[in-house]
């Protein structure tokens, strides 16, 4: 097909996703309204900057999900770890990212590829650790944004997929492969994002360009220049990444991003201070990179317990509150303002490593550091009290849907060996040793709570014999849709968790669903095909996961 | 077997797998990461060396284990090393060497490690083989 024509076909399903958008299926409250914007859109990583991966549509019910079918299936070719992307959804065209960062833009109603964008990556990537993935791309200002696994930010012409600029933002042969395996985000006029490299021996940073330019715009060093917070030279391989999709407040031009773990993981012999600001969540003002206020949830992180994972925005008292779960198994919720703490709860059901968390001041109750020459065992393990696969806020239940899964490790601390550290792909693990094990008197398990955000207090919960590692997703229909590790995708009532709806895919779920409207017809699309090293990680506890099939599919859905 | 045949017979094959390589080098360009013109180098010492498996198994814990193939080679994506008998020594060297990418990642370790600290880790992996 020739350029004109695949445009002339685009253009024409802009202007019919746009022409027909009032037929389109209800949004269940007025438009506006926090949460509820765009509805018949995924515009962007969580939908909206709240991050409640919230779907206003309400055509798809619990009383007819049992009706969904297949409408395509869309399938990139290559399955090298899987489909990790949450999909955008614009005016009926999809933009979504496969292996090796392919961009494809896809009819969302037919599932045919509109133009794929393929590019040519820096032998370099063969050698990293985070090969392959990408968890989405960003699209705004007429363009579709990636981060590479080169360290690049690249922009294309959303109408034809054509390269406009490309922007190389890291070193990745001297910082251990630093890529971005989360698309970046716009703040305004500014894309940012972070980079892997909570477990390397790096000092990470979130970079900034003009999203029209490509230009630099600005740096955020993680690594806070202060001695007592990293003694000697130990922040110059301090980690402290922030590897996550941020969200940006455009009313106050705020940017809220977390931070990973401080790095060597366990051995923190040599960074003995509160190493600020790993593992906190940060709000920095998206035209300077300035540093509003922090909120460190892991002083001194010896347990690659990060803090990087989504802030939800919900409300507390007729104020905006963040709720924050980090992989250490608690939940910081506080002022979206200026992170003063209104609560700490605890998440997982098996935490060893403090007491507890002073909901008051946050600070940490008598925790429990590894050791050299010492087998600890620690709950939650290193993947956390829930991977990065996000939850889902439904505002008509008032109840935030999240995966947990219960599963601990025993590690033996040690300083890495230099010998170790020459490969791009290595890890500062910081370890002589690490096994994942059972929790006391329990078996290893996965979860999928609903819960009250500011409380913690549960409302339904379902037992999984594998922790799921898909994000969830919430419609306005009563619904909450996710997926297994095997394959198997379920549709549960948002209100009692029972299972209303299920598929097998064939191949497990690790993406984000995203639902949207074209052309009056609700869809629900699932990134299906098992990926990442969290599965590989994970199989030293759950054995099973070995034998579970690769794969990579978008999956769309709709009413008969 | 004794120390002296097996030496003998991983050099042997060693040969085989250099010619090979050879011939690949010849039908397509070699990429650094693949890295198929470096040919496999013999171990410097008899790889049922307890003092030199132990030395693997420091390494195998300090990386390998970490997140891939789990304690004592039971666990991961890949299958498991305990118990395992059907590895030849030089397609473990080869993999450890270069990595391999299936559905899952193994990152290459050729330009990091010596052959000699590779042939630890693969005395480890046969030690386990027999555990």
């Amino acid at each position: 097909m020739t350029a004109s024509r695949k445009m002339f076909r685009l253009s024409a399903a802009l202007l019919a996703g746009s022409a027909l958008s009032f037929l389109t299926a209800a949004p269940a409250m007025a438009q506006g309204k926090a949460g509820f914007e765009d509805p018949n859109n995924w515009p962007e990583y969580h939908r909206t900057s709240n991050a409640w991966r919230f779907s206003p549509l309400n055509q798809v019910t619990r009383e007819n999900v049992k009706k969904l079918k297949v409408a395509w299936v869309h399938q990139p070719g290559n399955i090298t770890h899987g489909l990790q992307a949450t999909p955008i959804v614009i005016d009926g065209v999809m933009y979504s990212i496969s292996a090796n960062n392919n961009v494809w833009a896809i009819d969302a109603a037919t599932g045919k590829t509109l133009w794929n964008y393929a590019p040519k990556l820096d032998k370099i990537v063969d050698q990293v650790f985070y090969g392959a993935a990408s968890r989405g791309v960003t699209v705004g200002r007429g363009k579709v944004f990636l981060g590479t696994l080169d360290g690049r930010f690249i922009a294309l012409d959303q109408k034809t997929g054509k390269e406009l600029w490309s922007t190389q933002l890291t070193a990745p042969k001297t910082q251990y492969g630093a890529l971005f395996s989360a698309p970046p985000q716009l703040a305004g006029n500014v894309l940012f994002g972070g980079t892997t490299g909570g477990d390397q021996p790096i000092a990470g940073k979130i970079y900034a360009v003009n999203a029209d330019t490509g230009k630099p715009a600005w740096t955020f060093d993680v690594i806070k220049n202060d001695p007592k917070s990293w003694p000697g030279d130990s922040g110059k391989v301090g980690g402290g990444s922030a590897w996550m999709p941020g969200t940006y407040d455009a009313k106050t031009d705020t940017i809220y991003i977390g931070t990973s773990n401080a790095a060597p993981d366990y051995y923190n012999y040599d960074r003995k201070g509160d190493n600020l600001y790993t593992a906190s969540l940060l709000a920095i003002e998206g035209k300077t990179g300035k540093l509003k206020w922090h909120r460190q949830e892991v002083p001194n992180d010896s347990w690659d317990y990060d803090s990087a994972y989504e802030a939800l925005v919900v409300q507390k008292d007729g104020k905006d509150v963040i709720v924050h779960l980090n992989k250490g198994g608690f939940v910081f919720v506080m002022d979206k303002k200026d992170g003063a703490l209104e609560n700490v709860w605890q998440f997982s059901e098996n935490v060893n490593w403090v007491k507890g968390i002073d909901p008051k001041t946050g600070a940490l109750i008598d925790p429990i550091y590894p050791e050299v020459d010492k087998v600890k065992t620690f709950c939650p393990n290193l993947l956390g009290a829930r991977s990065w696969n996000h939850g889902a806020y439904n505002p008509g239940t008032g109840l935030w849907y999240s995966h947990a899964m219960e599963v601990c490790n025993e590690v033996v601390a040690g300083k890495d060996d230099p010998d170790n550290l020459k490969a791009v792909s290595a890890l500062s693990l910081g370890i002589e040793s690490i096994k994942l094990v059972a929790p006391p008197n329990s078996k290893p398990h996965g979860r999928l709570d609903a819960r009250d955000p500011l409380t913690g207090k549960v409302k339904w919960s379902i037992k999984y014999d594998m922790p799921p590692l898909s994000s969830v997703l919430t419609t306005a229909g009563g619904l909450v849709f996710t997926g297994d590790l095997e394959g198997k995708i379920f549709g549960y009532d948002a209100d009692t968790g029972k299972e209303l709806w299920s598929f097998n895919s064939g191949s497990g779920l690790r993406g984000g669903p995203v639902s949207y409207s074209v052309k009056g017809k609700q869809y629900i699309v699932f990134p299906t095909g098992l990926g990442s090293h969290a599965p590989g990680f994970l199989a030293g506890a759950f054995p099973q996961i070995k034998d579970l099939p690769g794969g990579a599919a978008l999956i769309a859905f709709t009413l008969e | 077997m004794t120390q002296e045949t097996s030496r003998t017979t991983v050099a042997g094959r060693l040969t085989i797998t250099a010619l090979v390589m050879a011939f690949a080098m010849i039908s397509a360009a070699p990429s650094t990461a693949t890295a198929t013109d470096t040919p496999i180098v013999a171990p410097s010492f008899d790889l049922t060396d307890p003092a030199r498996i132990a030395v693997g198994k420091k390494r195998f814990n300090k990386t390998c284990a970490g997140y891939c193939h789990g304690s004592d080679g039971v666990g991961g994506r890949a299958p498991d090393f305990k118990g395992r008998t059907d590895l030849p020594d030089e397609e473990a060297y080869r993999t450890i060497f270069h990595g391999r990418r299936t559905s899952d990642i193994m990152p290459p370790w050729g330009e990091a490690f010596t052959p000699d600290q590779i042939w630890e880790l693969v005395a480890y992996i046969k030690f386990l083989g027999t555990q």
